[in-house]
């Protein structure tokens, strides 16, 4: 024990620069998440008092048996999936061409055009979105009729309300994903594909068995950032939809963020803890999995 | 010529389609800007009319008058709120990350320091969106709600801050400390005299990046706000934007104040953004 107490003490400079840093991570990350698990076992009515009633896995028992929430998870499942392989897909290929030879500085413009909306406030930009898809003011229609497609119900039907959550999203992270993969691009082995075109490669066999095999960080931790990201979409929702038409477009964060605006804060801390779980759950799995892959 | 360009003979049909596909999809992407810069200086009967017009008919900035109070607050003050705070918060965010990276990678064995790492972990991997409803009850027991100083600390703390910050300190040879230590350099010096001169580069690049994301930053914001007066500019967009009967024009300028200044500065910085937020992501 005094051996610990020497330590800490003849390392206390260490600690005055961590302590900053040390508060704000325990009043603001460790205390909240605490303090969310412990919700998640009060009865809601008593839950900001000093002595909350403890009622064990009610709320998780509850949650579990409302028809609405697991609509929403399964409706949140849906929408990651789908998200998750078209916005990785789409970033692939624009990652592909902005590198390849064909473009030369184009391929800066592109970049810069893709990246731009990663660091536009999600708020702004979604608000435009919501506006474009718009019967009246929007453009898309104004387009689609001025080029005699039929008009796009956006944001007004639960299918349409979908896809055009998807596409705003897109536009906002597909230029994170972009950029991941253009750097694991960049930073490729070239040699291995002048050998391979000398031994007689041909394109295709290039990109299968030299080039995309070296890109597995950033699949991986793309499809984990996308996973993660999707998983709890909100902002969008937020801005675009909140929750519906229908609850069309009612994902799990916003799900739980209405049943707290309520005062259920038992069931809302319950669904952020079974979303955590799952967030850590799949994050943990790909990594495995990708270990598994390299191992091999 | 270069050997990729040997292995893939260019067609020149090739590279016009390239091109032209390249020029379709980067249009696509631009033109929600160019849309809402339009809107805001065209009435809302002109943009019912006709929404794809390229050019406003007239230059009309009465509206940036007309939004100049929004909800009781003054437009002007969204505006120093969100240049105050986001300023205040990176300056924070820098100082704190700077330091606390430091000692985690300078001593990681020291007692508590592991176990900080994972709550910092964990607090990253929480889904953002929930953590910011129990920090509600936090601010409430600190008394922090509906302050300045509430909103700051909490955006203080980030992910890619922390990362970009260790994966610097990490790569600093031993011998560089060693030597110092020898020298009969004590640790606040090595920190300050050698360490941090070193580090300015990717202190600037924490800082912009930082910046960019507190800027857009609004859930936090919102919650642990009491009323308008501490709002910043996305989050008087969104209370904007829910009203009913909304003033279209006049959301798509409060949407174009909220985007101008971080465009403008990303643009200015788009090499050194970017490359942190790469190396920075692939960090975590």
């Amino acid at each position: 024990m005094t051996t610990t107490l020497e330590t800490v003490w003849h390392n206390r400079i260490f600690y005055l620069f961590v302590l900053p840093f040390a508060v704000l991570t325990i009043l603001f990350g460790v205390w909240p998440i605490v303090l969310s698990i412990m919700v998640s076992f009060t009865a809601s009515a008593t839950a900001l008092r000093p002595n909350p009633t403890y009622v064990g896995f009610a709320n998780y028992a509850a949650i579990f048996a409302d028809p609405a929430f697991l609509a929403s998870l399964l409706r949140t499942f849906l929408y990651t999936a789908v998200a998750v392989v078209v916005n990785i897909g789409f970033a692939f290929g624009m990652a592909v061409l902005i590198d390849s030879p064909l473009l030369r500085r184009g391929g800066l413009l592109l970049r810069l055009a893709l990246f731009l909306p990663v660091v536009t406030p999600d708020v702004a930009g979604y608000v435009v979105w919501r506006w474009l898809y718009d019967r009246s003011f929007g453009a898309i229609n104004a387009l689609f009729d001025t080029v005699g497609l039929p008009a796009f119900a956006g944001l007004t039907t639960g299918p349409t309300a979908m896809i055009s959550l998807l596409i705003a999203e897109l536009w906002h992270h597909a230029g994170f994903y972009m950029l991941i993969f253009h750097a694991n691009l960049a930073i490729r082995d070239r040699a291995l594909e002048e050998a391979a075109h000398v031994d007689g490669a041909t394109a295709w066999q290039r990109w299968r068995y030299v080039i995309l095999p070296q890109l597995k960080p950033a699949f991986i931790i793309n499809t984990v950032y996308a996973l993660i990201q999707f998983l709890k979409t909100f902002t969008v929702v937020v801005v675009m939809t909140k929750g519906g038409p229908n609850e069309a477009t009612n994902f799990v964060s916003y799900y739980a963020y209405q049943l707290f605006d309520q005062g259920r804060y038992g069931e809302a801390t319950a669904m952020a803890s079974v979303l955590f779980l799952i967030v850590i759950g799949v994050s943990l799995t790909i990594y495995r999995l990708g270990d598994r892959e390299a191992a091999r | 010529m270069s050997a990729d360009a040997q292995m893939t003979r260019i067609s020149r049909p090739l590279q016009i389609a390239a091109y032209a596909f390249a020029a379709l999809v980067g249009l696509a992407f631009l033109y929600p800007y160019w849309w809402m810069l339009v809107s805001a200086f065209r009435s809302t009967r002109a943009i019912m009319d006709d929404p794809l017009r390229l050019l406003p008919e007239t230059l009309d900035l009465s509206i940036f008058t007309e939004i100049a109070s929004l909800g009781g607050v003054s437009l002007a003050r969204y505006i120093a709120n969100s240049l105050a705070i986001t300023t205040a918060s990176t300056v924070l965010s820098v100082v704190v990350t700077a330091l606390g990276a430091y000692a985690l990678t300078r001593k990681p064995q020291l007692p508590g320091f592991t176990a900080l790492r994972y709550g910092f972990l964990v607090t990253i991997m929480y889904p953002y969106m929930l953590l910011v409803i129990p920090v509600y009850l936090v601010m409430f027991k600190l008394g922090l709600l509906g302050s300045y100083a509430g909103i700051v600390l909490f955006l203080a703390l980030g992910p890619i801050q922390f990362f970009l910050f260790e994966q610097f300190f990490r790569k600093i040879p031993g011998e560089v400390i060693e030597a110092a230590i020898i020298d009969g350099a004590n640790e606040a010096q090595i920190l300050f005299r050698i360490v941090l001169p070193m580090a300015s580069s990717i202190t600037v690049t924490v800082a912009l990046i930082t910046f960019l994301l507190n800027w857009a930053q609004w859930f936090p914001v919102l919650v642990i706000s009491k009323t308008p007066d501490t709002y910043t500019l996305p989050v008087a967009l969104l209370s904007m934007n829910t009203e009913l009967g909304a003033n279209f024009q006049g959301i798509m300028a409060l949407a174009v104040i909220t985007t101008l200044p971080v465009a403008g500065l990303f643009l200015l910085a788009q090499k050194r953004v970017m490359a942190g937020m790469a190396s920075g992501a692939v960090k975590g």
